[in-house]
Formats: structure tokens, C-alpha cells, sequence
């Protein structure tokens, strides 16, 4: 396979422990993903909507809900992780590790972890790394990690 | 503080540091009906490509009576529900643990949310905080579990909130 270009992965025979996956696509994240978000989801913090409150402290500005940023990680990664999955199962060692500003730009990195046996025949369970990074000039800082076990279809029922 | 601010009296939101034990229970405010607005609001906004939470003939066949709510949606609910209890008076979101999805839930379905304090140890690092743990749970209206897990948040002291807030 090449490493730096290949078909994206679908059914649960294609996810092989130690595969490492860059997602295409990134988003900048702003008024939509944050504000509008952080309240669908009755997220009382005003840190999260309440600019002219945030100048007073130390960041100076509004700070991104930590879980939209994460659901934006795992939604960049979903499309080649999870286009067969039966369900969601688990989700493990969610860590905010640098804090996501209106304007910052997010991007999904993943890694295979593991791939088992779910008991049944149709489908087993793949667990991933996802791993969420904003550039800042040259750098690109983790801002987002977790572990996410999925239960994804097989390609051909187990005989 | 302005003239409005000291003529009001500030009806403070959240708990700080002091006011968690090991073994507390809170029932969390609200509950929330999610409906499919909401679903696919959220679905669209975050790029989840799973076609189970937006493609209701695809989520039929695969044996759900419609569209499935994004579980990310019912995590972000649950907490949502949960922070003026538990966060709202400020500090870092550190990290969620040992989290399980249950069961699928599904629009029209209302989600309630509860905790209890696992642990709390003031923070060596950050001076004025303490870091909380709790175990929280979210369940529909049938009272069925759909989501649990174990969160962690830096909460800021009393003595350093009134310096901040006044």
C-alpha cells in the first residue's frame, strides 16, 4: 500500500492492526460549529458563547466546546472508518490537550489499534486511535485524542 | 463593575470546588427531547458520513425503525445537561474515560442525565483549582440506559472564584 495515498477502508476485513490513516478533509471552525452547537446540546457555559465575558481571562476570547472538537475529529475520520459500521460501540482516554479558538482549523489523523472477533458472523469490532490537530505556523498541535471501538459489517458473512 | 453590576445582585451559576463530596448524586436540570432537526444539524455541522444518522431509508434497512441520533449528539446532550452542575463555574475540560453507547436512541426520544462524584484532590499544578471526577449516565424516557461514562474537569476553588467573579 502506498503510504501517503490509497482507497479509503470500508468492511471490517479491510482494517488491519498498525494501519495509519490521514483523513482528506479538515474544517475551520466557527460560528456554526461552535456557538450554534454548544447550545443545541444545552452546554450552559457562556466560555464557550460569551466573548466580551472571555476578554477579562486569560485566553481573551471564546474557547471551543471540547466535546464539538471532538465530535469534529471523529466526524472528519467517519467516512473511512465507519461507512459500514452496525453501531457505535465505545469511546475510551478522551484527553483536550490544547485549547480550539473560532478560526482554528481542524484535521483527523487515526490509527488501527485493533481489530476482533464481535461473536457473530456479519460483522467485528475495530477499535481506533484519532488523533486531532490544528496547524499554528509550521507546527501542528494535538488538540484532541481518543480511542473509539466500532462495530463494522464484514465484506462476506463468516462461514 | 459597572453601575448595573453593583446595583443587581448576581444570580451565580455552578458549584465550585468545596461544594463536591465522593458520593454525591445530582439529577441533572431539563431533560431534552432530541428531534431530527437537531440529528441532522449536528450530523452535517461535524461531517459524520455514517448515512445511519441521515438516510432514513439506508437506517431502515439496516433494521432501525428511522434515523438513528448521532451518538456523538447524545454525548454532547448528556454533558450539556450536566454543566451547570458540574463545570459551569469554570476550568478545563480534562478528559472522559471508560465510556459506553448502550443502545441506539432515536428522534422523538428524550434523554436525562445524572452523576455522581467518583473523586476530587486539588490540583498540584494549577493553584485555586481542584480536578473533579464523576460517573454520569444519560437515559431515554423509558428510563433505559443509553450512555455512561467517567468525565474529569479542573474546577476552580471558591476563594479564587469570588476574586475572579466577585
Amino acid at each position: 500500500m502506498n503510504a501517503h495515498s490509497a482507497a479509503a477502508p470500508q468492511f471490517f476485513e479491510d482494517f488491519t492492526p498498525g494501519d495509519r490513516y490521514r483523513h482528506a478533509r479538515g474544517t475551520t471552525v466557527g460560528e456554526p460549529e461552535n456557538q450554534l452547537l454548544t447550545k443545541l446540546v444545552m452546554n450552559t457555559a457562556q466560555a464557550h458563547f460569551n466573548e466580551h465575558a472571555m476578554t477579562a481571562g486569560p485566553y481573551g476570547r471564546r474557547l471551543v466546546f471540547g466535546l464539538i472538537t471532538g465530535s469534529i475529529v471523529i466526524g472528519l475520520a467517519t467516512q473511512d472508518t465507519a461507512s459500514q459500521a452496525i453501531a457505535e460501540l465505545a469511546l475510551d482516554r478522551l484527553r483536550f490537550t490544547a485549547p480550539v479558538f473560532h478560526g482554528d482549523t481542524l484535521y483527523a489523523y487515526t490509527d488501527v489499534l485493533d481489530a476482533s472477533d464481535a461473536g457473530r458472523d456479519d460483522a467485528g469490532i475495530v477499535r481506533f486511535r484519532h488523533i486531532g490537530v490544528k496547524p499554528e505556523g509550521e507546527q501542528m498541535v494535538v488538540v484532541f485524542e481518543c480511542e473509539r471501538s466500532v462495530l463494522v459489517r464484514r465484506r462476506e458473512r463468516r462461514a | 463593575m459597572s453601575a448595573f453590576d453593583t446595583a443587581y445582585t448576581l444570580l451565580r451559576k455552578g458549584n465550585a470546588f468545596e461544594d463536591f463530596e465522593v458520593g454525591q448524586m445530582f439529577a441533572h436540570h431539563w431533560g431534552r427531547t432530541l428531534n431530527e432537526g437537531d440529528n441532522s444539524l449536528f450530523t452535517a455541522l461535524t461531517l459524520a458520513y455514517n448515512p445511519l444518522y441521515f438516510n432514513e431509508t439506508y437506517a431502515r434497512a439496516a433494521g432501525h425503525p428511522g434515523v438513528v441520533l448521532n451518538p456523538m449528539l447524545v454525548l454532547c446532550t448528556v454533558v450539556g445537561l450536566s454543566v451547570e452542575d458540574l463545570s459551569e463555574a469554570g476550568g478545563p475540560f480534562l478528559g472522559i474515560d471508560a465510556l459506553t453507547f448502550h443502545r441506539p436512541a432515536y428522534p422523538g426520544d428524550t434523554l436525562s442525565a445524572r452523576s455522581m462524584v467518583v473523586g476530587k484532590r486539588a490540583s498540584e499544578s494549577r493553584p485555586g483549582f481542584g480536578v473533579v471526577t464523576w460517573h454520569s449516565e444519560g437515559r431515554n424516557q423509558r428510563d433505559e440506559l443509553v450512555v455512561d461514562y467517567r468525565r474529569s474537569n479542573l474546577v476552580v476553588m471558591g476563594e479564587r472564584r469570588r476574586e475572579r467573579d466577585g
